[in-house]
């Protein structure tokens, strides 16, 4: 750590301190590993700045004492700070939220994790021991995640029932899951998939059944997340939005947008599957026009909504 | 003397002194500061914010005897230090394992585990993230104040809104915080990434809450929204029945049709919303109840086809 500010360091000994108050005795290269502090740095801070804090009127009494023998490290006589600083809101919500999330994904009955959040829950939550905060990273069936999770971590292939949303159809295959993440609030798997003899990401809330096999695979060394979406084989549609639809732009990976100045926005979208072309601008309605519908034809959406409007006739 | 000492001295005297202190008398009980009087005045309150900007809770108050009132400063050490958790350290390392597999964007974890005692245990250096959760900046004022039962103003939409927050989700990719609106006197749900300013925090919350279970989030997009609620039942063809039930909970499924098709039951503040949620299956769902809304679909459709 060449730059260790003067912050840096003032945030790290508010911890260290009361932590070795509490510690009687304690190893400095312990003090150093815990806390991120460089052992040199730690021990010249120790002797040559906490030593001289107190208050006034700056007699031994009032101040810190600071024992190095050996390596060991004792601090006594530092009244004000017997605790640690709080932890600031965001900070409680950030170990909230990823003790709570890995409790689902993981599953720790009576371990330390679920030991560890109900006590900083009580700590950090409202005075009734209530934590009002709730994650949850994405959606699926709790049976899949679960066989999911196991085969990710066992190298176990899986074969999965998936419903390919572009296409609107299931279809059953293996595969070898590598990885297995959250983004933007969907679970997803992503893995070889033996179907396509390809590298492939499956949303997990679109996938109905998977089961375990017997047979394993051999993990890839890099695992490294690459786009959910890969567009090298779609086509391209162009569509004009009008200011209400302009999410559009924001939500889907796109080719590039042209903002007009009545607020409509041109963009240039790649897509895959006809159905989910079809299913956005059935929903999207007047404020899409499709100015350039590539393979798909002009009258998809007509015959999209047609297609919708035989069920209620 | 360095401005470490400097530092740590002035969070020793405002913690130590049982009543508010002006700034000369910090100047006599915290050595380092320049001489000149502008020159200290700069430097203390540079020092403050700085201590501020680590959440540090430096209060202002009236000093006593001062007349006129003049600014006392000091840090209340319940303020300061809060509860301790008195973690182990097996649930430390939990803990420390579960932040580095789900981050919160912008929030150093790593400086909140030292303040619980220490980061200690392995990163997982062979296991990549799990999620990287977006952090707006309104998120921990309002956590906050759910957490305190206190009520928050912020501008949502162009306009005020006073709300008591009662709990903060993160579902579907984004935060919401659900709470009372004291101006509606309602119960409703906000998107936290769309609170533009800051989160002030007001007085003590007073209306009553619904207790944990009954606060249960409804955020689906179709109950964000202000209009006459009216429910909604739709049928969903076999397929993609499953997917629906896991989505909607199967609390909401009133029927289980012999074809394996299900009748869903929706409770829609938001017409639009319920319509764009409706048409995501296309023609493998349905739109029974009520005429009014299964009108609605129709028209929308017909405008479209040929």
């Amino acid at each position: 750590m060449n730059r260790f500010t003067a912050s840096e360091r003032l945030g790290r000994l508010l911890a260290v301190i009361p932590w070795v108050v509490d510690q009687d005795g304690v190893s400095l290269d312990d003090v150093s590993a815990r806390f991120g502090y460089p052992r040199e740095r730690l021990e010249a801070d120790l002797l040559e700045v906490v030593q001289y804090v107190g208050v006034y009127p700056f007699t031994p009494d009032t101040m810190i004492e600071v024992d190095i023998v050996d390596d060991i490290v004792w601090i006594r006589y530092a009244d004000w700070f017997t605790r640690p600083l709080r932890l600031e809101p965001a900070q409680a919500v950030a170990l909230l939220a990823a003790g709570q999330s890995m409790l689902a994904v993981a599953g720790d009955d009576d371990g330390p994790l679920l030991r560890g959040l109900t006590k900083l829950g009580a700590a950090m939550g409202a005075g009734d021991g209530t934590v009002p905060l709730e994650v949850k990273l994405g959606e699926g069936a709790e049976e899949v995640l679960a066989v999911l999770r196991e085969a990710v971590r066992d190298h176990r292939m899986v074969d999965i029932d998936h419903y390919v949303y572009s296409r609107d159809e299931w279809v059953q295959r293996r595969i070898e899951p590598h990885r297995f993440f959250a983004d933007e609030g969907q679970w997803y798997v992503a893995g070889h998939c033996h179907l396509a003899e390809d590298q492939r990401v499956f949303r997990v809330d679109r996938i109905r059944h998977a089961a375990l096999t017997d047979e394993r695979f051999e993990p890839p060394h890099n695992t490294g997340g690459g786009p959910v979406f890969d567009p090298s084989d779609a086509t391209d549609v162009r569509l004009r939005l009008a200011s209400p639809a302009a999410w559009v732009a924001d939500q889907y990976p796109n080719r590039g947008t042209d903002l007009a100045d009545d607020g409509s926005v041109e963009v240039l979208l790649p897509v895959t599957g006809r159905s989910w072309l079809e299913r956005l601008l059935v929903r999207l309605g007047p404020d899409a026009q499709v100015l350039d519908p590539g393979e798909f034809g002009r009258d998809l959406v007509g015959l999209a909504a047609a297609r919708i409007l035989d069920r209620y006739r | 003397m360095g401005k470490l000492e400097r530092l740590l001295n002035l969070i020793a005297a405002l913690l130590d002194t049982p009543r508010p202190l002006l700034i000369e008398e910090i100047r006599v009980r915290v050595e380092g500061y320049p001489d000149g009087d502008d020159a200290y005045k700069r430097a203390f309150e540079r020092d403050k914010e700085e201590l501020r900007a680590m959440g540090i809770p430096i209060t202002v108050s009236a000093a006593p005897g001062t007349d006129p009132p003049r600014d006392g400063y000091r840090i209340d050490r319940r303020d300061y230090a809060g509860t301790d958790p008195q973690l182990a350290v097996d649930e430390l390392a939990a803990l420390h394992l579960a932040a580095t597999l789900v981050r919160l964007e912008g929030v150093d974890g790593e400086d909140a585990l030292r303040r619980l005692g220490g980061v200690v245990g392995s990163e997982a250096t062979d296991a990549d993230p799990l999620a990287a959760i977006p952090t707006p900046e309104a998120l921990g004022p309002l956590f906050e104040a759910a957490r305190d039962i206190r009520s928050v103003s912020f501008v949502y939409g162009d306009e005020e809104r006073l709300v008591e927050p009662w709990t903060v989700t993160f579902t579907r990719g984004r935060w919401y915080v659900a709470g009372h609106d004291q101006r509606r006197q309602a119960e409703r749900r906000f998107r936290v990434d769309r609170i533009t300013g800051p989160v002030t925090a007001l007085g003590s919350a007073t209306a009553d809450r619904p207790s944990p279970e009954a606060r249960e989030p409804r955020l689906a997009p179709w109950q964000m929204g202000d209009e006459e609620p009216v429910r909604a039942h739709v049928a969903i063809d076999a397929d993609q029945a499953p997917w629906a039930t896991h989505h909607l909970g199967a609390d909401a499924v009133t029927e289980t049709r012999s074809d394996g098709s299900i009748v869903v039951e929706l409770e829609v503040t938001n017409r639009a919303a319920f319509r764009s949620f409706v048409l995501t299956f296309l023609e493998h769902a349905e739109v029974l109840e009520p005429p009014e809304l299964r009108q609605d679909l129709v028209e929308w459709l017909e405008a479209l086809a040929p």
